[in-house]
């Protein structure tokens, strides 16, 4: 992420809902798309309630597709699209979003990098411009390379080297679990490989990966669709189209075996547990289901999870997680990933003790399947959260944007309520017996080292 | 309410006021859209008979709702024997009512598509509730079932203080946890704002009697605010709200205002010792004036220019040109009985010094180098961009309406400050440059490791070591 403090991860999901939601609890949201002759795609969701405009631009490339030999450059890449380019020198980005009222942010993930902004719309047409600009070319100098360079290394300290757990739930459990390279190494990035990036990998990156047929635009707020495709085809439309990259084949099945590592934290006080079991694929027929099952097992307090092993056997301080967690949602992922847990465990208890009590609690959906009620509260739940995800403009402009690149539709943004919404009690059954089982589970255990 | 336009700011096209210093605005870029005037901010306010105020702000969208209820007296109410047991008492106030338990809370939050939380801030204690639009009785109901008859269940205590000494201990890992805490320390010394998170005594020492007697001080009607703020009616709302609190009552003698910060507090040197720190956690600054003072408009408009935006100086310099951090920045801090202005910057250990020295120099240049115009313009579009963009969000709204109202301001202040950052002056920034912005009046604390830092610090001062 380009800058913490600006709380942006949006989501996706709709509305729609079931027995359970009123019909006044109904929120559809207008969608309209474009696709201009290059390729670049634009979506609009028109909102008349207050003067301003959310943008997401989201182009198809993320931490999966980088380089093998230069781990974290999708990332680094990513800060060095606010560095300036041959017409608009560094620091004009910045300065042109603010001067309008706005504020922006990028973030890298998996399968995707985002660039957002949000202001008054009376910024509309330069955010619009300035995203152009840097989508046709950078400015490729060593020293923007060199100063993101070591902005980038302080983003890593701050939040893994320096930090208690280091994101060990993130990095560590995915290099356990997974055994694709694209699937398993370090996002963030190693410090030798991003002091072997080099400006001409820039340049390659940019033009096979920022270029129109690869990315989409999502607009959210006081706009018109029309005006909003006739900016973006003035300022977009002659950028080039290039050949569409190529998407090697990242799936993996689920493991058969059990994995479990152990490390020690120096900076760590309390011991701690990531565990991480293997997801089904975007879109498929146990997708929905395996959302709905991790709501009910970790979504919050009334959560199966929290209450049996935070609450009833006191065996956790607290515990966090969910599908796709930490770095996204349960729907803005398109490649291989895990319902994951991050907690911490008391020092009078151990990890075996911890894993029988998640069986346990799991033991119970696998043989008694989930009672009419709780289901009810969990989908409700999830309707009210994903209205909540789209309520500022720029999460909903980023919602449909990824829907659009992820999904290949911005409709689903109306389509995944009635997804979570057709899951039934079978359904969360089959997802529990076929995916959280030990054999498909990956194990770290963390545990507090003085410090040298 | 009255509707303010932005003229004055949005008069200004950008591509003639970058000075030699600032890039030039490339010559295709369009320029921004005619001023639009700043949409009012209609607040239905009401005080039921009791004296509980109420705000509502119905809203047309999103099919939610969200209920805060904030209550005077946070952790600088708490006892000075006792620091921060308000963290205690307010997370265990869903712990269970005189008809509900924990879990009954927890299920029926979700089946409304809910969430409750609660917690404590120097000057209040808030809880806070959502819900889809069409349960906002049922919102209410738990609401109010939560404030006015939670009854602390000794089994419930017994495992949030377990659970409180492992989150502490927890805590003690993390440098902006310490630094927070060490930052409290320095600027306030004696005064309760020192006193923001717990200690393992505290903690130990609390008993469902004592967190019931500390929470029955705060939850006073008279003391209170409720804002309503979503898809709702506002006369359906007040209904609501007459129906839960309305027949509220105070017991017991309410807690003791907080004194003023002290402003004229001598600036002292802290250095948090954390073994194998790869950082430095810096944090400078000083308390400052509450929002009622006529300095704080200008003082936030000079902060934004600052360190408050990311093309703000101190962004620009240390992180843009230098590199040496990920995320600077300066903020100020209104609280009910002063503010707070605070730099942060956590950096690599062997550019500590050299950060120091930028940061002074950026705050020093702060009374003599004039705000540009562009920079001027800039902090001003963006807090009034700030302000629509915070308000269309029902929550973040809801909260900021509590806190105005903790800081003794009138609901329409929330438009009136755009108002009034409008008109500051370059002249004000530099005088505001002068006053509060000076090196010489900055506490610095720093969490990090003495033995990779401690040559880099001498210029800087003497840097009292402490171990946590």
């Amino acid at each position: 992420m380009r800058r913490l403090g600006v709380a942006v991860l949006a989501t996706v999901l709709g509305l729609s809902t079931g027995a359970h939601a009123a019909d006044t609890d109904r929120w559809k949201l207008p969608i309209a798309v474009k696709k201009l002759d290059n390729g670049l795609v634009v979506v609009v969701s028109e909102d008349h309630t207050s003067p301003i405009v959310g943008i997401s631009v989201v182009y198809h490339v993320g931490m999966r597709l980088e380089p093998e030999n230069r781990t974290g450059f999708a990332h680094l890449f990513e800060h060095l699209m606010f560095q300036g380019t041959p017409v608009s020198p560094k620091g004009v980005f910045d300065r042109v979003i603010q001067g309008g009222g706005g504020i922006n942010n990028g973030s890298t993930r998996a399968d995707f990098t985002n660039y957002i902004e949000t202001g008054p719309t009376t910024a509309l047409a330069p955010m619009l411009w300035l995203e152009a600009d840097r989508m046709r070319a950078l400015d490729f100098s060593e020293k923007n390379l060199t100063n993101q360079r070591d902005v980038v290394k302080e983003e890593i300290r701050v939040n893994v080297t320096n930090q208690p757990y280091g994101l060990f739930y993130w990095t560590h459990l995915n290099a356990l679990a997974f055994d694709k390279w694209a699937n398993k190494h370090d996002g963030y990035g190693s410090f030798k490989d991003l002091d072997s990036a080099r400006i001409d990998d820039v340049k390659a990156f940019h033009a096979k990966f920022y270029q129109p047929g690869n990315a989409v635009i999502g607009v959210a707020g006081d706009v018109e669709a029309a005006q909003v495709f006739a900016l973006v085809e003035k300022y977009f439309g002659d950028i080039p189209t290039q050949t569409a990259p190529v998407r090697g084949d990242v799936s993996e099945p689920l493991n058969t075996k059990e994995r479990r590592t152990s490390e020690t934290d120096s900076l760590a006080r309390v011991p701690a547990l990531a565990i991480g079991w293997k997801a089904p694929p975007r879109g498929s027929r146990d997708h929905a289901a395996m959302a709905v099952l991790s709501q009910l097992l970790v979504g919050d307090n009334a959560s199966r999870f929290y209450q049996g092993l935070v609450k009833n056997r006191e065996l956790l301080t607290n515990i966090d997680g969910g599908l796709n967690f930490p770095l996204g949602d349960a729907w803005d992922f398109d490649g291989p990933t895990m319902l994951s847990l991050f907690a911490m465990y008391k020092p009078t208890t151990s990890p075996d003790a911890v894993l029988k009590g998640l069986d346990e609690e799991i033991a119970h959906i696998d043989h008694d399947g989930v009672d009419a009620a709780s289901l009810a509260r969990v989908k409700t739940k999830m309707l009210s959260d994903w209205y909540g995800q789209l309520e500022s403009f720029i999460n909903r402009a980023d919602a449909i944007a990824k829907l659009q690149t992820l999904w290949g539709d911005a409709r689903t943004v109306n389509d995944v309520p009635k997804l979570i919404d057709g899951v039934t009690p079978a359904d969360v059954q089959r997802v529990a017996r076929t995916y959280l089982v030990a054999a498909n589970r990956s194990v770290i255990d963390r545990t507090p080292v003085a410090a040298k | 309410m009255k509707t303010l336009t932005l003229t004055a700011a949005l008069a200004l096209a950008f591509a003639g006021i970058a000075h030699s210093a600032e890039p030039v605005f490339p010559k295709d870029l369009p320029p921004y859209g005619e001023a639009k005037p700043l949409p009012p901010l209609p607040v239905d306010q009401h005080v039921l008979p009791n004296g509980l105020t109420v705000w509502i702000v119905p809203r047309q969208g999103m099919p939610k709702i969200t209920a805060v209820l904030t209550l005077l007296g946070g952790t600088a109410a708490d006892p000075a024997n006792a620091p921060a047991v308000s963290d205690l008492f307010s997370g265990l106030l869903d712990a269970g009512t005189t008809t509900r338990s924990s879990q009954q809370l927890a299920e029926q939050w979700q089946a409304i598509g809910g969430e409750f939380s609660s917690g404590s801030s120097a000057d209040a204690i808030t809880l806070r509730g959502t819900a889809l639009a069409s349960h906002a009785p049922v919102l209410m109901d738990l609401l109010g079932d939560i404030a006015l008859h939670s009854t602390f269940p000794d089994k419930e205590v017994a495992l949030g203080k377990a659970n409180a000494l492992q989150e502490l201990k927890a805590s003690e890992g993390e440098p902006a946890w310490q630094a927070s805490r060490a930052f409290a320390t320095a600027l306030y010394g004696d005064h309760p704002y020192a006193r923001i998170v717990p200690t393992e005594a505290s903690i130990e020492a609390a008993t469902p009697a004592s967190l019931r007697a500390e929470y029955a001080q705060r939850a006073r009607p008279d003391r209170a605010l409720l804002v309503i703020v979503g898809k709702i009616d506002a006369v359906k709302a007040l209904a609501l709200a007459t129906a839960t609190f309305g027949h509220w009552k105070a017991s017991g003698a309410p807690s003791t205002e907080t004194p003023a910060v002290p402003v004229d507090v001598k600036p002292v040197r802290v250095l948090v010792q954390r073994d194998g720190s790869v950082q430095s956690a810096i944090r400078m600054g000083h308390p400052a004036v509450s929002a009622n003072n006529v300095d704080y408009v200008p003082l936030t408009v000079a902060n934004m220019i600052f360190g408050g935006s990311f093309s703000s100086r101190l962004t620009e310099d240390i992180r843009e040109d230098k590199g040496y951090t990920y995320s600077p920045g300066s903020i100020v801090t209104p609280r009910r009985a002063g503010s707070e202005l605070r730099v942060v910057a956590d950096v690599r250990n062997e550019v500590t010094g050299p950060t120091l020295d930028e940061v002074d120099k950026l705050l020093r240049g702060m009374a003599t180098q004039p705000a540009s115009d562009e920079e001027l313009v800039g902090a001003k579009r963006l807090i009034a961009g700030l302000y629509l963009y915070r308000n269309q969000q029902q929550r973040s709204l809801a909260t900021t309406l509590a806190t105005t109202w903790t800081y003794k301001l009138p609901a329409s202040f929330v438009t009136e400050y755009v108002e009034k950052t409008s008109q500051v002056t370059a002249e004000q920034v530099t005088a505001i440059g002068s006053r509060y912005f000076d090196p010489a009046l900055q506490s610095i604390v720093i969490v990090g490791d003495e033995k990779a830092i401690d040559s880099q610090l001498k210029a800087h001062g003497n840097f009292r070591v402490v171990k946590p």
